[in-house]
């Protein structure tokens, strides 16, 4: 028996807008992410036949590589993809180009901006570009100013800006970086990528919020006891031990990844679906979280630190031990705090925020745990009723599931929880785009609804400061617990919970 | 829908001047403003049935050639006085063959042209060229023109604008307008023609407004069936950007169906479809041919045969056999059924059934109904033993201009592969007999 492994019914059903003839340049065309995300990404657009043939990629970096050395670069980095579709890439890759340009030298910009009429002229790519800053955080600045000031950004019809994360290190220099790009270019023409935005599962946040009735309701304090915010990594600091020294959890993930999480779980409805009324209702709610003890922040923040672990056939060293790491390092590599937000909906109800590198498994997830049930009318089979919990489940296993209670089978009136799952696999079988895909459409698109406006990365920044500043003044009051590598963080994070009576959901 | 805010009133201004007043409008009346560079839309906007039901006053005016509800229901109520059959579809071309032959001489303002849904104004046309051909046959040629821009709340409220040219008078002044509207259109700009309106009418109109380079948008549900499956397969053949109203009422169709085996559990029994049913409302089988042919053509079926099979409705069905990938063979049947109250547009379906037969597993039938009506028919009969996936299909809520909004918004300049693949063999699947 043959199994067909796509649903020929399925194909060609979604019909997505065409984006404009159109250059993307991306700056920093040499690194890592070029090569493993944006080029990959660009490809698989497309194949789907989502770019019009009126389409350009003009890589920039530093290194004097020529046009045919950038796309076998690319063509070697994507070798499997290229394998696969041999026809594709021969014909995507026409439109693969590279210029030398150090952003910091103005006649590099001169002779930028004189390829890239070339390129208008050659594919007819009509003045249309997205400019992808794809650099060193500190070059966000400058590159900017050095795009407007070569004029490229004048018009804030053709021309567009994406900026990668971190925006900022903290509240005041995301003030002062937002002041620079709003100086260079119009609101409307900044995109500031959070890759976690592309995924659909975060994307279905809202879908599961908004286009049911039976979920907003219950979808506030009355009903919802807590919530817990997971993203888990199992792998170490691997070879970004240079920017994650200076980073750690706190910048890499919870001030952008999981506060875009907080945000699409806890915002008010927006009046309509549109790019400005959702990130207003996402900035208003972030402008009203705040850290569960700002006085005393170590109260409602644990930092954490994996040290050596794994088994003796394959040990894994710890943090300290990574190549490029200090040996005296107290960057976090795991964080879990506790959050309130103060409005209508969620006044009084904890948010839990955890991260982590070398945890035990590899996932990111939202638990909405329910109130328990007023009266406990049965026996429950494990001594107590379970809380209700909805969870969702961003990545892997992408989907949904609801916890509830049923009747045990058997004499008695004993209960016990039982799962009601949603699998993305089960139901739709098909893989979902890399969330880099959806965004670098979206951005050529114009359509900025899944990007991170001015004011919520300044909120989001705002809501750590204390944090921050805490680590930075006192670090000894906010001290990195060790914990094992593939352990679920430091006793001191299932502390903070304790002290509410809680437990970390075991995923 | 909602008025275009124009920056000035319209004006009538004579034909030969529309060219000259509007250089001049943009290059001193709005020195602001260069305007949107997006695309000029060419609507052919006869608005016959409105125009019928305001002359014997069942209808107010203005006429203003947009969907209105009142003008369907109105329609709806004069089938049976104007002796047609109760499937008879509002939209039917032949309602207003009918509605020609009563009496009546009211009058009412005629702004066709002049007001457009705010779903279309939101994508900025940079210029609307409504032609609007009156009952009166001799009335000569009018032109009235206006600047515009979007209103603020729907979006538009940046400086470009495009301005609105209504050509307006008898079918010979406009056929004589016609060496008018090419300077009209910017060759460095998309153009789409919406033919809003039946695919019988004199065909020179629409060879004349839609060449292969302009997008064309027709709707195949009005029209004589043969006549809408050639005018659809010979524009795509000719390389055309086609969009057809009518294959993009199917949509829910279509998804629903696809949902059905998006769970990878349910894949192979699509390699063992055995038989395929489609009701359809009244004598119109386009959609159902449409809808049929998709299916076929994204299966890999291969057609043997069809043929027109006598029932009792209100037309003739059509039978047809084709072959599977595995040459297994499949059946199709579409058959009209009556229906005291059919849908707005000519052919709507009501219900489909798909049976398969996998091997070693049991067969799975499935059965989409329309929202507005059951499926008894297709429900009845030997499924007892089978795995039943039912579900109903909801009716598209959006009218003509939100469906066209949505495709100016798409931006795409072929036609749908999707359509583009299932025309032919709607067309072949109509038997001669039955066109």
């Amino acid at each position: 028996m043959t199994t067909i492994l796509t649903n020929p019914l399925r194909v060609g059903l979604r019909q997505e807008r065409v984006i404009s003839p159109q250059c993307i340049v991306i700056f920093g065309a040499s690194g890592d992410l070029t090569h493993r995300k944006l080029v990959p990404a660009l490809f698989e657009l497309f194949r789907q036949r989502r770019l019009p043939s009126e389409f350009a990629v003009l890589g920039c970096a530093r290194r004097p590589w020529s046009d045919e050395e950038f796309r076998q670069k690319m063509g070697d980095a994507l070798a499997e993809q290229v394998a696969e579709h041999p026809r594709a890439w021969e014909a995507f890759v026409q439109g693969l180009f590279y210029e030398p340009v150090d952003l910091q030298q103005s006649e590099h910009l001169v002779r930028l901006a004189q390829r890239l009429e070339s390129i208008d002229r050659l594919r007819a790519t009509r003045g249309n570009r997205t400019f992808y800053l794809s650099v060193s955080p500190e070059f966000y600045g400058s590159g900017c100013r050095a795009l407007a000031a070569a004029g490229l950004l004048a018009d804030p019809e053709r021309s567009r800006v994406v900026i990668e994360k971190p925006f900022g290190r903290d509240y005041g220099s995301a003030q002062a970086l937002n002041r620079v790009v709003q100086a260079c270019a119009k609101e409307s023409q900044v995109y500031r990528i959070d890759h976690y935005l592309g995924k659909e599962t975060v994307q279905n946040i809202l879908v599961l919020r908004f286009a049911n009735t039976i979920f907003e309701p219950i979808w506030n304090r009355n009903y919802i006891a807590n919530v817990q915010i997971t993203a888990a990594e199992t792998v170490g600091v691997e070879e970004r031990a240079g920017y994650y020294e200076s980073s750690g959890a706190l910048r890499d993930m919870v001030q952008n990844h999981l506060t875009q999480i907080l945000a699409l779980t806890a915002m008010e409805p927006p009046g309509r679906f549109d790019p400005e009324a959702i990130r207003n209702e996402k900035a208003k709610v972030l402008q009203a979280a705040h850290l569960a003890d700002e006085e005393e922040a170590w109260h409602c923040c644990v930092r954490g630190q994996y040290g050596p672990g794994g088994t003796s056939a394959r040990p894994l060293p710890g943090y300290r031990q990574e190549p490029g790491v200090n040996p005296n390092s107290t960057t976090e590599t795991y964080v879990a705090m506790k959050l309130f937000i103060n409005n209508w909906r969620w006044q009084g109800v904890p948010f839990y925020l955890r991260t982590g590198k070398r945890l035990p498994k590899r996932l990111s997830e939202v638990v909405l745990t329910f109130r328990e049930a007023p009266v406990h009318l049965f026996d429950a089979a494990g001594g107590s009723p379970t809380p209700n919990q909805l969870i969702l489940r961003i990545q892997p296993d992408e989907g949904a599931e609801i916890r509830f209670e049923v009747k045990a089978p058997g004499s008695g009136m004993r209960s016990r929880p039982v799962d009601m799952a949603f699998s993305y696999d089960e139901s739709f079988g098909e893989p979902s785009d890399e969330g880099y895909v959806r965004l670098l459409a979206d951005a050529m698109l114009g359509d900025p609804t899944l990007f991170t406006r001015s004011d919520e990365v300044e909120a989001a920044w705002r809501l750590y400061t204390p944090l921050l500043e805490l680590i930075e003044e006192s670090p000894w009051q906010l001290p990195v617990h060790p914990y094992e590598a593939r352990t679920w963080g430091p006793a001191a994070a299932d502390n903070l919970l304790a002290a509410d009576n809680l437990l970390w959901r075991r995923p | 829908m909602s008025a275009q805010l124009t920056l000035q009133a319209p004006l009538e201004v004579p034909p030969a001047e529309v060219t000259p007043y509007l250089e001049n409008l943009w290059n001193q009346g709005l020195e602001s403003s260069t305007g949107a560079a997006t695309f000029t839309l060419l609507v052919w906007e006869p608005s016959w049935l409105e125009q019928q039901l305001v002359r014997i006053g069942k209808v107010d005016g203005p006429i203003r050639g947009l969907d209105r509800q009142d003008a369907i229901e109105a329609a709806r109520e004069l089938v049976g006085e104007c002796g047609l059959p109760p499937s008879t579809a509002p939209m039917d071309p032949r309602l207003v063959w009918k509605l020609g032959a009563l009496a009546g001489s009211h009058q009412a303002e005629d702004q066709r042209g002049q007001f457009v849904e705010s779903a279309i104004s939101n994508h900025m046309p940079r210029r609307l060229i409504t032609l609007a051909p009156t009952l009166a046959a001799d009335q000569p040629l009018e032109t009235v023109v206006a600047a515009y821009c979007p209103l603020p709340e729907e979006g538009g409220a940046g400086a470009a604008c495009g301005d609105a040219i209504v050509l307006r008078g008898g079918l010979g002044a406009l056929r004589n307008g016609l060496d008018l509207i090419q300077p009209l259109v910017s060759d460095e700009l998309p153009c789409w023609v919406w033919w809003n309106s039946s695919l019988d009418e004199p065909p020179e109109m629409l060879e004349a407004l839609a060449p292969p380079r302009r997008r064309l948008v027709i709707d195949t549900s009005l029209g004589t069936p043969a006549r809408c499956l050639e005018v659809l397969v010979e524009r795509i053949r000719t390389g055309q950007a086609v969009n057809d109203l009518n294959w993009l009422r199917l949509r829910s169709w279509r998804e629903s169906l696809a949902m059905v085996f998006d769970p990878p559990s349910r894949r192979d029994a699509l390699q063992h479809v055995v038989q395929l049913d489609i009701d359809v409302e009244g004598d119109h089988p386009v959609k159902g041919l449409l809808l049929a042919a998709w299916i076929a053509d994204r299966l890999g079926w291969h057609l043997v045969s069809s043929e027109v099979v006598p029932c009792d409705g209100p037309g003739n069905g059509i039978a047809a056999e084709f072959q599977r990938t595995d040459g297994g063979t499949v059946s199709f049947r579409l058959m009209p059924l009556p229906v005291g109250a059919p849908k707005a547009h000519p052919g709507a379906i009501v219900g489909l059934r798909l049976i398969c037969r996998p091997e070693q597993r049991p067969p799975l039938c499935v059965i989409l109904c329309s929202e507005s009506g059951g499926c008894m028919r297709l429900e009845s009969g030997g499924m007892a033993s089978m795995e039943l996936a039912e579900d109903v299909v909801p009716l598209p809520e959006e009218s003509e201009e939100m469906e066209l909004a949505r495709l100016l918004g798409g931006g795409h300049d072929t036609t749908n592969p999707l359509l583009a693949a299932a025309a032919p063999l709607a067309a072949e699947l109509l038997p001669v007999a039955a066109a």
